[in-house]
């Protein structure tokens, strides 16, 4: 455990638990008259409290893999650890935020962030006490007894997130969170989601097509290529966390990933999309 | 003055256009059955129409018919309702009792209501019993057909936020499933409500036997009692008006988290 990306913080809560191990992934479906390999020999080494990114053309099987390590889907080949513990099944200590925030629009924001500590077994005050601290912690007090249509895109994302870090997970896998939201309420909640997570503390497993996103919020950008979805590199952000979004670091470090991206030859239709996808 | 002003312009009482046809119609009526000779068979005059309603109402008539019929109708829709939610709870969770139900289900419901008048009668005679079946049968096939479709259409995407969270059987039914039904559980109770008092009637004019609107309407044809039948007639028409209107105002409420933008 000697890798401690952002212990230059003072104050910041290192977590000891949190570690998550992928080794060997390998992932296909099957239809009828064939197999889809989604994943093939995918391994990742992820430190309790880092912050990983990955970035990639869309299909090469990103959303796949973090339902694997949510536990939402167990049938794949190799291993998947959180803290030396095999995976199996869904957690409530690996959180996950989906693209669509996936709010129940029958419930108040209050009850969508209370519904996932039905199955804990602390008091009803506690319950509420959570519940409130974590509404606050994204910014939306005041907005308790509003239904989610009644809230905009950017508000039921951080909802979303409240919800998901309502049980303190050790980790918390966000699948392309900002994706549908417009350019300056994305930079915004970067900003948040960097604040929260230094509040927290727990490993972060971000999906993205936006290679500075990934940039600017990771200790390290894994970029992944399609057909099949594997890591083609790995980039380590050796920069001091909350960071400067015009540091000259990140845009020669976005520069690269780019460049190196359209220089994979057997993949160039991907490379295409993925840079779209990034200023789009 | 300027809040007045909106708020004179904010009613507009639209409804009073849909009391022109009625009145333009109780006009012409009138004026048909004051021509007398031939046409008195056919119309009776509004004034008998009233006499015949102060009549009814004072012998206690009116309110027996009335409340057997709407009795009836409540009492089967609340068995023929439940059951039906509780077949279309089965058949919407269950892979084996949607495989083994669904066959049955899809072959009765091709037999209207009416057409199981005659088998019943021979089992159950033409009493009360026959009656609250068939009613009951009326409520029963929407209430299945909409419970069972609005589970089979909750989204996996919600679902598997109950699976992130750990939710139970009968948790992830509580929480998620039954809510995101409700929209067509509703839709099968509109339909279950008009067509329990629409087969009410129907089951009353038929077997004609003990008390009913449908009974009298029946006894008083037979007495060419004319007027009598138009009150059961503006009955029966006005608490199906009233039954939709109630049942909107219910499910405008418990949908109250639906909206335009969602
Ligand atoms: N449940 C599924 N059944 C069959 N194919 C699937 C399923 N889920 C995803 N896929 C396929 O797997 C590939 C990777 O999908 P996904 O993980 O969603 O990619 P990404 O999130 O990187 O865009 C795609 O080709 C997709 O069509
Ligand atoms: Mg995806």
């Amino acid at each position: 455990m000697d890798y401690v990306p952002h212990s230059q913080i003072p104050g910041h809560k290192v977590k000891q638990t949190g570690a998550v191990s992928l080794k060997g992934i390998k992932k296909q479906f099957n239809f009828k008259d064939r197999e889809l390999k989604v994943l093939s020999e995918f391994s990742l080494d992820v430190q309790p409290g880092e912050f990983v990114s990955i970035v990639g053309p869309s299909g090469c099987g990103k959303s796949t893999l973090l339902r694997l390590i949510a536990g939402l889907d167990d049938t794949y080949d190799g291993t998947i650890t959180l803290d030396g513990q095999r995976v199996a099944g869904t957690s409530l200590e690996r959180g996950l935020v989906f693209q669509d925030h996936r709010l129940f629009p029958w419930m108040t924001l209050e009850d969508n962030i209370a519904l996932a500590l039905t199955n804990r077994q602390i008091s009803k005050d506690a319950k509420a006490k959570l519940v409130a601290d974590h509404i606050a912690l994204v910014g939306l007090k005041g907005f308790e007894k509003a239904f989610p249509h009644q809230l905009s895109g950017g508000m039921a994302q951080r909802a979303a997130i409240a919800r998901s870090l309502v049980n303190e997970p050790k980790v918390l896998l966000l699948d392309e969170p900002f994706g549908a939201l417009d350019a300056l309420t994305r930079v915004h909640l970067q900003g948040e989601l960097q604040r929260i997570w230094l509040a927290q503390g727990s490993t972060m497993i971000m999906i993205t097509h936006d290679v500075e996103e990934a940039l600017y919020l990771g200790d390290r950008v894994v970029v992944m290529q399609a057909n099949p979805g594997r890591i083609t590199h790995t980039v380590d952000v050796n920069l001091p966390h909350p960071r400067d979004r015009a540091s000259p670091v990140l845009h020669r470090l976005k520069d690269e990933i780019l460049a190196e991206l359209t220089n994979v030859p057997e993949a160039p239709n991907s490379v295409v999309r993925l840079i779209k996808g990034d200023d789009q | 003055m300027t809040l007045k002003t909106l708020n004179l312009n904010a009613f507009k009482p639209v409804w009073l256009l849909g009391l022109i046809p009625p009145v333009l119609f109780l006009l012409w009526w009138d004026h048909e059955a004051a021509k007398g000779g031939a046409n008195a068979l056919a119309f009776v005059s509004l004034a008998q129409v009233g006499q015949a309603l102060i009549d009814m109402f004072s012998s206690g008539e009116l309110a027996l018919s009335y409340g057997s019929s709407l009795g009836r109708a409540l009492s089967g829709l609340l068995i023929g309702g439940g059951i039906g939610t509780l077949v279309g709870i089965a058949m919407g969770l269950s892979k084996p009792v949607e495989w083994a139900a669904s066959p049955i289900y899809n072959s009765f419901r091709q037999v209207p209501i009416l057409g199981w008048l005659p088998l019943i009668g021979l089992w159950f005679g033409s009493g009360d019993l026959s009656k609250l079946i068939i009613v009951a049968l009326s409520a029963f096939y929407p209430t299945v057909l909409y419970t069972f479709e609005g589970l089979k259409q909750v989204e996996a995407r919600l679902l598997d936020v109950g699976r992130v969270y750990r939710l139970n059987g009968w948790q992830t039914f509580w929480r998620i499933q039954w809510p995101a039904a409700l929209p067509s559980i509703f839709t099968g109770l509109f339909q279950a409500l008009a067509f329990t008092w629409i087969s009410t009637i129907g089951v009353e004019l038929l077997f004609s036997s003990g008390a009913g609107l449908g009974a009298m309407m029946q006894q008083a044809q037979l007495q060419a009692r004319l007027d009598i039948v138009l009150v059961c007639i503006l009955f029966v028409g006005l608490t199906g008006f009233a039954i939709n209107f109630l049942i909107k105002r219910l499910s405008q409420h418990v949908l109250s988290w639906r909206s335009v933008r969602a």
